[in-house]
């Protein structure tokens, strides 16, 4: 009898699980090295997500997670809740990246010069083999190749439109804002917000909700040390290198608060290779922050503060949206008996 | 793992915020809310407030419609555990803590005790301001005009309000306060309650509270009756109680029954101990 069957929530769930751990099973079995080395992208994703960069700790959730990749970064979320936080790390420079790919659409010869790096964009995306190509190329090292961003000269000329600066910069994991929003609390969101939801929000700026047509100033992949105040000898120390994606974008121009006119930029950063999520990130920044030029339409949903702060974050939507599959017999009740007595109600008003 | 997961900031923090929220009941506050190992929107609200207060003499419940067996009661109920070694009960007599979702014990709670209700959407305002930094300026101006008028529309045209659940109730005199997806049936449950009620909303990052003792009143018109849902007619065909929320169960015969949706109040109904 169903009453009864509510109650057996104990076995059931021990069950799924027994259930699904023979689910994952072959998953369980691949090697986290192998993980890392053959499923860059998906790692970085979910590094980016879940933001906490362990790949070590990212490949163990693909595999516990089968390649649900909003799931792995779900149990890269929940493991960052019960770790301690030792300290803070000195702010990065983008500047200092040492570069693996770095292009930029806005000019056509940049200093530094574009480096393609590793890319399938040009590919022809067919599933048949096809022959491989020769390639020749000149050796370069990712060690020492530090450029600055292709929009520095326009920056140093004055013609870049400047944000002012926050005194402190936000800490969303430590007390959640209020609006209105500061841009750094809104710039962690959306570091690490869910790629596609940014894709989707973003592309509805470059579509008919918003004119936000931008070109890449500089797009750049390369890793960045992180420096640390040792907390005895007090002195600044490596502890590590991460890699990542930063992406600036040039929008229209615009007047600035000295009524000057300046050239308007987004700003995107992630860890891990995301292109895709930190072009997106660039373009909702410009958005939210340049949004003065819509001719279009007034419906611009991208340059809504609210839209972008509660909407992008793949742990929160994924899980709301997965628990309408909790029971929801009592509210679903209450919902039955209102509605008939408003059928009624409005039944008699008719007669 | 660390005692009750959290790391101790992050209880410090959430401690602090709930002290916030009692001392200006039915006030929304706003904390960071940490990711837990449960999915946002299956209580990681409740989790935090009930992890962030729960101690080694304390004795959980946790109810999921009504219900101690239900899967995501059991999941919580596990998981807590699992990281505090707390006593676990079923029963609402026994229990210190009770996290619940949408639904108030039927057998009243009293002094000491804590009710942890997990919320989804913390602000009552959201369903006539989905802008939150317009609604917390009307918080703070007390203008519930909008919330007037919606209840003003829904009786001109369908005799009462649409709303089912989560119904609007004004704590205090004060604040505009969402009381969780509960039944109507449960909101009168809320004034004057012995208990500590907390409210934890996770996804949402707030988390707001009802002292004991305090007065707490829907949202209704002097003149219209704040109508609860009605099982007239009919009694729990396990327990026969009359006077209990009860669900619908469809037989396999297609035959319609009625239980007690809180099952403790139906087993201490069965066995004489009310």
């Amino acid at each position: 009898m169903a009453y009864y069957a509510i109650k057996g929530g104990e076995d059931a769930i021990r069950n799924s699980l027994h259930f699904y751990k023979d689910k994952i099973e072959n998953s369980n079995n691949l090697e986290e090295e192998k993980i890392i080395n053959s499923l860059g992208f998906a790692i970085d994703k979910i590094l980016s997500e879940g933001s906490l960069y362990s790949k070590k700790l990212a490949s163990q959730a693909i595999k516990r997670s089968a390649g649900d990749l909003l799931n792995a970064a779900f149990f890269l979320r929940a493991h960052r809740s019960s770790c301690q936080r030792i300290g803070i790390c000195k702010p990065l420079d983008v500047n200092n990246m040492k570069i693996k790919r770095r292009i930029s659409s806005s000019f056509k010869d940049i200093e530094g010069g574009q480096i393609l790096g590793a890319s399938n964009d040009y590919e022809i995306k067919l599933l048949i083999e096809q022959e491989s190509l020769e390639y020749n190329y000149e050796n370069y090292s990712d060690k020492t190749n530090i450029i600055k961003s292709a929009l520095t000269p326009l920056r140093e000329d004055g013609l870049v439109k400047v944000l002012k600066e926050e005194e402190e910069p936000w800490d969303i994991t430590r007390s959640f804002p209020l609006a209105p929003y500061p841009r750094s609390a809104l710039m962690q969101m959306m570091s690490r917000g869910e790629s596609g939801s940014m894709l989707g929000f973003a592309y509805t700026s470059m579509r008919g909700y918003g004119d936000v047509h931008p070109t890449i100033g500089d797009l750049r992949v390369g890793s960045l040390d992180i420096n640390f105040t040792h907390p005895f000898s007090n002195k600044e120390v490596k502890i590590g290198e991460i890699e990542a994606t930063s992406v600036e974008c040039v929008g229209t121009f615009n007047k600035d608060e000295d009524d000057e006119v300046k050239l308007t930029t987004g700003f995107g950063f992630c860890f891990g290779e995301n292109e895709t999520k930190a072009i997106s990130m660039s373009i909702l920044d410009l958005t939210l922050y340049n949004n003065t030029y819509s001719v279009g339409t007034e419906n611009i949903i991208a340059s809504d503060f609210e839209m972008i702060m509660q909407h992008i974050d793949g742990i929160e939507s994924f899980g709301f949206a997965n628990h309408y599959k909790l029971p929801h017999y009592v509210t679903f009740q209450t919902d039955f008996q209102i509605f008939k007595s408003a059928k009624k109600y409005a039944q008699e008003e008719k007669e | 793992m660390r005692y009750a997961f959290l790391d101790e900031e992050a209880k410090k923090e959430i401690r602090r915020s709930i002290l916030k929220a009692i001392a200006i009941p039915g006030y929304i506050v706003s904390f960071a809310s940490r990711e837990m190992p449960v999915a946002r929107g299956w209580g990681t609200g409740g989790l935090q407030v009930t992890l962030a207060i729960i101690n080694e003499s304390d004795t959980l419940k946790v109810i999921d419609q009504g219900c101690d067996g239900s899967v995501n009661a059991v999941n919580i109920r596990n998981f807590i555990h699992s990281v505090t070694n707390v006593k676990t009960t079923t029963s609402t007599k026994e229990a210190s803590i009770i996290q619940t979702r949408h639904r108030v014990p039927e057998i009243e709670l009293k002094e000491g005790q804590t009710l942890v209700y997990q919320v989804p959407m913390p602000d009552i305002l959201e369903t006539v301001e989905p802008n939150t930094a317009k609604a917390k300026l009307m918080h703070a101006n007390a203008n519930y005009s909008k919330l007037w008028v919606l209840l003003y529309e829904d009786t001109s045209m369908f005799g009462d309000s649409r709303i089912s659940n989560r119904y609007p109730v004004l704590v205090n005199n004060r604040y505009a306060m969402d009381p969780s997806p509960i039944p109507k049936y449960d909101t009168l449950k809320l004034n004057n309650c012995k208990a500590l009620q907390l409210f934890g909303a996770g996804r949402e990052k707030k988390i707001y509270a009802i002292p004991p003792y305090t007065k707490v009143e829907p949202l209704k018109f002097e003149d219209k009756e704040f109508k609860v849902e009605s099982f007239q007619g009919h009694f729990c065909n396990r327990c026969g109680s009359k006077n209990s929320f009860l669900d619908e169960v469809y037989l396999d015969d297609g035959r319609v029954k009625y239980f007690c949706n809180d099952t403790d109040y139906c087993d201490m109904n069965l066995q004489g101990k009310l």
